[in-house]
């Protein structure tokens, strides 16, 4: 005969304790008020976030004390008026934006046709050859991507040799504008893959053939058939792909060298160069408006898409 | 399939340059980590393993890449939890104002890195505990949340109510349902999230460059501050490690869930 140890092990008494204790904190009559309760502690993680954008616009409303080095006690807007009216901060927002805009163009011109062939091969090899040539530089991190094209890009770097043996001289490709948008577009490529390929798969394959035996060549099977249906997806990477760039710090910090700041680095340096905390988060806060406005605008337009978080509709 | 030439052409062009494009900082940094030279070139000097000799002995490096480790340990071990019971809750439960929260929980997506970065800067400096290592994984847990949430969503939204309901009508407690129901059922989406999780975190960058000191720094910061001075190959070796790791990240979340899930149209 087993004995009643093992009859009831230790485990079952452990969640019989549990549920006990459930019962007497949570008693039943309270079972509606439990998906709050576990939406609780993402609620509060978050929270910190919304903590953060409180400080940041106090601490926007103070200016600096040149001779004290401490922000004023008393609310001014003066901040917002420097933002507003410094030309360098005009020229640097103007940079970002017109990068951003680049970026995007040169980014959805190549994750296309990535996106295309990766959902429509037949080869399920090459279809996961493509996926991990995506996930992988994804996974890296910016800083050793970055480091990356130091290396090939650099004075002695693998272009210049290159350019050496067809007796061009070195050139300089690193530090300037074209090196960061270059960075960018690699950064960005996984993410507009992403977004577009879904919208590709969602696009019947018979729809192709059926323009083309109607006549159409693929050039015009493309720009009539293909392109306007994966309009959505088109959209929801591109507005992806402009915010993210646009708020983007690595990229121009390493491959700018310090000369092609975007907004990121300018809020930055206010923070640790010039320490003028209060002009560095009334830049941060302008940014953020943006940003968020920017994806709010693609949530409301395409719903949150793959990041969809809620139960699935029927 | 009798695809035209000139289709073919064109596409394999430009995924053949995105194709470069996207591998060559990884190949190039893999390749001049064995170089047998003192400075970074590319082809190397000549193969050797000397860079990977000499990190044996860099303290420093090692130091901050058992740092990142930690913070993404700290950054995982808290979002499992909290990304898991948010998940089910948003997959399984008519929550009110269900859109409302869906939108809060997106904010750390919503919001630029580095308007995050500083508002939890100063968040954590009122607080006083700028300083230590705990809040960068905290942190980095803040930023990258919904990616959890979103894999656990995934895998709930695949469960069967029907099921917990039969383990309630065997008499099943509710906690004895959701770890012997629940919780096995969404693993899948557990695991693949707190992976993104894990290797999101170890990458980090802006928001640990904000929120550390010289002391603390993580690994991608210290490559950061290295790079601006002057490179040398022992960065090219650590670097490594990073490759190493998304590789192994790539191949785990592939075995898991399987890359294809991220073509799906939903």
């Amino acid at each position: 005969m087993q004995s009643a140890r093992t009859a009831y092990p230790v485990t079952w008494r452990i969640m019989d304790a549990l549920e006990a204790f459930a019962a007497t904190v949570w008693p039943a009559n309270w079972t509606r008020a439990v998906p709050y309760l576990m939406l609780a502690p993402a609620v509060l993680l978050v929270g910190l976030l919304v903590l953060g954008l409180i400080q940041i616009g106090d601490t926007s409303l103070r200016t600096l004390d040149t001779s004290t080095f401490l922000l004023s006690e008393e609310y001014t807007l003066a901040n917002y008026q420097r933002a507003f009216t410094e030309p360098l901060f005009a020229a640097v927002a103007a940079r970002s934006l017109l990068g951003a805009l680049i970026v995007t163009a040169i980014t959805l011109v190549f994750a296309f046709p990535y996106a295309y062939v990766m959902v429509r091969t037949s080869s399920p090899a090459l279809r996961k050859f493509l996926l991990i040539a995506l996930f992988l530089p994804f996974f890296i991190g910016q800083v050793v991507r970055a480091y990356g094209w130091l290396i090939i890009l650099g004075n002695q770097g693998m272009v210049n040799e290159a350019l050496g043996l067809v007796g061009v001289e070195p050139m300089r490709l690193l530090y300037n504008y074209p090196a960061v948008l270059f960075g960018l577009v690699q950064y960005m490529l996984p993410f507009a893959v992403l977004m577009v390929a879904p919208a590709l798969t969602a696009i019947p394959e018979e729809l192709e053939a059926a323009a083309g035996s109607l006549g159409a060549d693929w050039l015009r099977t493309f720009f009539h058939v293909v392109l306007p249906l994966a309009r959505p997806g088109l959209t929801g990477a591109g507005l992806v792909v402009v915010t993210l760039s646009l708020t983007d710090f690595a990229m121009p910090a390493i491959l700018g060298g310090g000369s092609q700041d975007f907004i990121a680095n300018a809020i930055y340096d206010q923070f640790f160069r010039t320490s003028d905390q209060g002009l560095g988060a009334t830049l941060a806060l302008m940014l953020v408006a943006v940003g968020s406005l920017l994806v709010g605008l693609i949530f409301t337009l395409f719903g949150a898409g793959t990041l969809a978080m809620g139960r699935a509709r029927e | 399939m009798n695809a035209p030439l000139g289709k073919t052409l064109t596409l394999w062009l430009l995924i053949g340059i995105a194709l470069i494009v996207l591998s060559a900082p990884t190949i190039v940094v893999l390749g001049a980590s064995f170089t047998s030279g003192n400075i970074i070139t590319f082809p190397p000097d000549g193969l050797s393993l000397k860079w990977y000799a000499k990190l044996a002995g860099a303290r420093a490096l090692w130091e901050a890449f058992l740092r990142s480790v930690y913070v993404a340990t700290v950054c995982t071990i808290i979002s499992i939890p909290a990304g898991t019971v948010a998940g089910v809750a948003l997959a399984k439960y008519g929550v009110r104002f269900e859109k409302t929260i869906q939108t809060y929980l997106l904010l750390p997506f919503t919001i630029p890195l580095i308007g995050s970065g500083i508002g939890l800067m100063l968040v954590f400096g009122n607080a006083g505990v700028l300083g230590s290592l705990w809040p960068v994984g905290l942190a980095c847990c803040v930023i990258n949340l919904p990616f959890m949430i979103w894999a656990v969503t995934a895998s709930a939204s695949a469960l069967d109510p029907d099921l917990e309901l039969a383990a309630a009508n065997c008499g099943a407690p509710p906690l004895q349902t959701f770890f012997h129901v629940t919780l096995p059922a969404v693993m899948p989406g557990v695991i693949s999230g707190s992976l993104l999780m894990f290797i999101l975190a170890l990458n980090e960058f802006l928001v640990s460059l904000l929120l550390v000191d010289a002391r603390i720094v993580t690994l991608p910061v210290h490559i950061y501050n290295s790079i601006r001075s002057i490179i040398t190959p022992d960065l090219a070796a650590i670097s490594v490690v990073f490759i190493i790791c998304a590789a192994g990240a790539v191949a785990l979340l592939d075995r898991l869930v399987g890359l294809d899930v991220f073509l799906k149209s939903k």
